[in-house]
């Protein structure tokens, strides 16, 4: 026992004294945010011009409500859209140098306004790009509102009346949890939850194939062979597993005391924003458990394949089952998001892989009954101890072997080995 | 007492007998050789003794006791493939192997220290494997195999690719660790390296005993008489004596081997009534060299 200890301390240091873990905990996160609200902020960026929209009216009654209906404006203080009226007569006598000002780019969007526009004519919208789902919609839903209203005016009725009428109700959400009533948006609920299991997709991913290249590290190096003249091949396993991930969850200690060193320096200075963020403890320790779980499950298959390579090119390739099993759960993942308490969803939670992602998820979204969280544990330490059993077997005969690639009928030969 | 005792080890990989059937045993202080060509099953028993290969069948017995795996901890093994850390710093290397053979980590300091001194390699203590010379890191990996200073030594091939500096180094440390009382035991296919260091042998080839005991005893029973004659004149006749097995002739000199019976004596009285000029006669022990390639080169060839 006291060998395993000095392999993970060995492991832990020569992991966590490197340049790259310092500036992977450093930067880990500011990446992430950045990856989150990067595509946002370069998107506000690009809009931060009005954008001229040529206006060819025919039915000659909508330009001047659609002024009232375009009239929002950029955080800059310029509005956002410039309509521009263009006489029907003047387009149709010279199309083609219209058509061309749009090639060429000096005009960006041209609408025609059908005359029966009011009895369900179409709207032409011409642009070098119409790929713009979300302007094109925006434009649509404006247009569409206006002609509601002139129609609802030709057949007598008052739009207002009409509006009141219909008007939506809203919904306030609130989360029951442990008794406490909390209420929460239903985006802020999805932003905390995607940013976890981002991390725990991201570290999961990454840590288990640390702990490939460090296998394939001893294999190559040949130092492998003096270990084992010293201890046995589960022991160096078990080591080597146990040593990165200490390494990982030191860099979540650290992500933890940065969050909360932000939290109180944001809550002290901005005190409303942070009344939307609300992480609770649990939510750390299960993410914590769900880690160790994930990590364990994916850490021992990797290391396994590692000591089946003699190169990094063999091991890149045969790790691509491995990292298909963490890629599956993580996408099936955005489908619990949106429905966390359907049966699949359920079902899945409880199967080892899924369940790190899955019911982590599903834990800080709709706080499934105590026996379900504890049975998916149940069953995913026995699959650990399942794939630890296996893995070592394949270590144990794999780290001796160089050359070619092992095949499949092999690999389970090798489980037969005494 | 047995250092070591190997009973009937069988190691097979799909059809292939990797070792078959093997027994021997060490006894304490010997200096023992595990010979054989390549692919003969010297690696494999030697990690089988190490019980980083399981046997199929057979029992290995240390100090006359099932081996343990507490048992590493007196053992130092030097592998085939020589592997180090490349990226660890010399002392951090060698204190990490030591606290691997149960040293404390002061302990392993220390010693580290004491060996690097030993070895002219202080000044480098600091400086990652990967910076140091070839021959260096032959050197740090000696250090590693015998500084938690084992009682049984393995050496897989200890003189590959060594420097003639680094092969008269290591063989000095071998006969001061054998003067201490450690029993060592290492493999090789280089017979005139055996043939000055071992005490007893064990020759195998495709898996199996073919010769084991006392090295000077086995060399009696194999060798032949053979005979070196420097000479001028013309010698030819001597390929007809009837007492002639068989014979070189390099021109200024010829290896005669001679047939069981007769003796170098009874060549010498005959050679001394003829016309030719004897410069030197040599009454030759046959080398392991050759008894090695009697044995295992007739058998391959059927």
């Amino acid at each position: 026992m006291d060998r395993v200890i000095k392999i993970i301390k060995r492991e832990f240091k020569t992991k966590v004294l490197t340049k790259g873990f310092i500036i992977g905990t450093i930067l880990g996160p500011i990446f992430l945010l950045g990856m989150i609200f990067g595509p946002a902020f370069f998107m506000n960026l690009s809009e931060e011009e009005p954008l001229q929209i040529e206006v060819v009216d025919e039915s000659a009654i909508l330009f001047n409500p659609l002024i009232k209906a375009f009239d929002d404006t950029l955080s800059n203080g310029q509005p956002r859209f410039i309509l521009i009226p263009i006489e029907p007569r003047v387009y149709y006598n010279r199309r083609e140098n219209f058509r061309q000002r749009i090639e060429e780019g000096e005009t960006s969007i041209l609408l025609i306004l059908p005359q029966d526009i009011v009895d369900g004519g179409e709207i032409t919208y011409l642009s070098r790009s119409v790929s713009e789902m979300d302007l094109i919609q925006s434009i649509r839903r404006r247009i569409n509102d206006e002609v509601n209203q002139i129609r609802l005016k030709q057949a007598g009725l008052d739009p207002q009346q009409i509006s009141k009428l219909t008007r939506r109700i809203d919904i306030k959400t609130i989360k029951i949890e442990k008794g406490k009533e909390t209420e929460r948006g239903v985006g802020q609920e999805f932003i905390t939850s995607f940013i976890f299991l981002m991390i725990l997709y991201m570290t999961i991913l990454l840590y288990g194939a640390g702990v490939m290249r460090s296998v394939l590290e001893e294999k190559t190096s040949r130092i492998i062979e003096v270990l084992l003249s010293s201890s046995n091949s589960f022991n160096l396993m078990m080591g080597k597993i146990f040593g990165v991930g200490s390494a990982g969850l030191v860099q979540y200690a650290i992500w933890s005391l940065m969050s909360v060193g932000v939290f109180f320096v944001a809550s002290a200075s901005a005190p409303k924003l942070m009344d939307q963020v609300t992480i609770s403890r649990d939510t750390f320790f299960f993410f914590a458990l769900f880690f160790v779980i994930g990590f364990f499950q994916f850490a021992t298959l990797y290391a396994a394949v590692g000591a089946m390579c003699s190169t990094q090119d063999d091991a890149q390739a045969m790790s691509v089952p491995v990292t298909i099993l963490i890629i599956i759960p993580f996408l099936v993942s955005f489908m619990v998001i949106n429905n966390p308490t359907s049966d699949a969803a359920q079902i899945l939670s409880m199967i080892p892989f899924f369940t790190p992602m899955l019911m982590f998820l599903r834990i800080t979204l709709v706080a499934p009954p105590a026996w379900e969280i504890i049975a998916a544990i149940g069953i995913n330490l026995i699959a650990i101890l399942f794939f630890v059993w296996v893995s070592s077997k394949i270590y144990r005969v794999g780290i001796l072997l160089h050359g070619k690639r092992p095949t499949v009928p092999e690999i389970v030969k090798w489980l037969k080995y005494k | 007492m047995n250092a070591l005792r190997v009973e009937n080890i069988t190691k097979t990989y799909d059809s292939f007998k990797a070792v078959d059937n093997i027994s021997f045993s060490i006894q304490e202080g010997r200096l023992f050789g595990l010979l054989g060509p390549n692919g003969a099953g010297k690696t494999t028993t030697m990690r089988m003794i190490m019980n980083i290969i399981i046997p199929d069948s057979g029992k290995i017995f240390l100090f006359d006791e099932t081996f343990t795996e507490k048992h590493k901890d007196i053992i130092g093994y030097l592998p085939e493939e020589r592997g180090l850390y490349p990226k660890m710093t010399l002392i951090d290397h060698l204190q990490f192997l030591g606290e691997m053979k149960g040293m404390s980590s002061t302990e392993a300091k220390k010693i580290s220290l004491q060996w690097l001194g030993r070895f002219n390699l202080l000044e480098w203590e600091g400086k990652k494997i990967q910076e140091l010379s070839k021959g260096m890191q032959q050197k740090v990996q000696f250090i590693a195999t015998i500084m938690h200073s084992p009682k049984l030594l393995i050496l897989d091939e200890p003189f590959s690719g060594l420097d003639p500096v680094n092969t008269k180094f290591l063989k000095d440390i071998l006969m001061q660790l054998k003067q201490e009382g450690a029993t060592i035991i290492l493999s090789t296919h280089l017979m005139d390296q055996a043939e000055k260091l071992c005490d007893d042998i064990c020759l195998i080839n495709k898996g199996r005993v073919v010769i084991q005991g006392n090295l000077r005893e086995k060399k009696e029973e194999y060798g032949h008489n053979s005979v070196i004659l420097e000479y001028s004149g013309d010698a030819s006749f001597v390929r007809n004596l009837s007492m002639v097995e068989k014979l070189n002739d390099y021109g200024n000199y010829m290896a005669i081997q001679l047939k069981d019976g007769s003796t170098p004596h009874q060549l010498f009285q005959i050679l001394a009534g003829k016309k030719f000029e004897v410069k030197k006669f040599e009454a030759a022990e046959t080398s392991l060299n050759e008894i090695f390639i009697d044995i295992v080169g007739g058998k391959s060839h059927g």
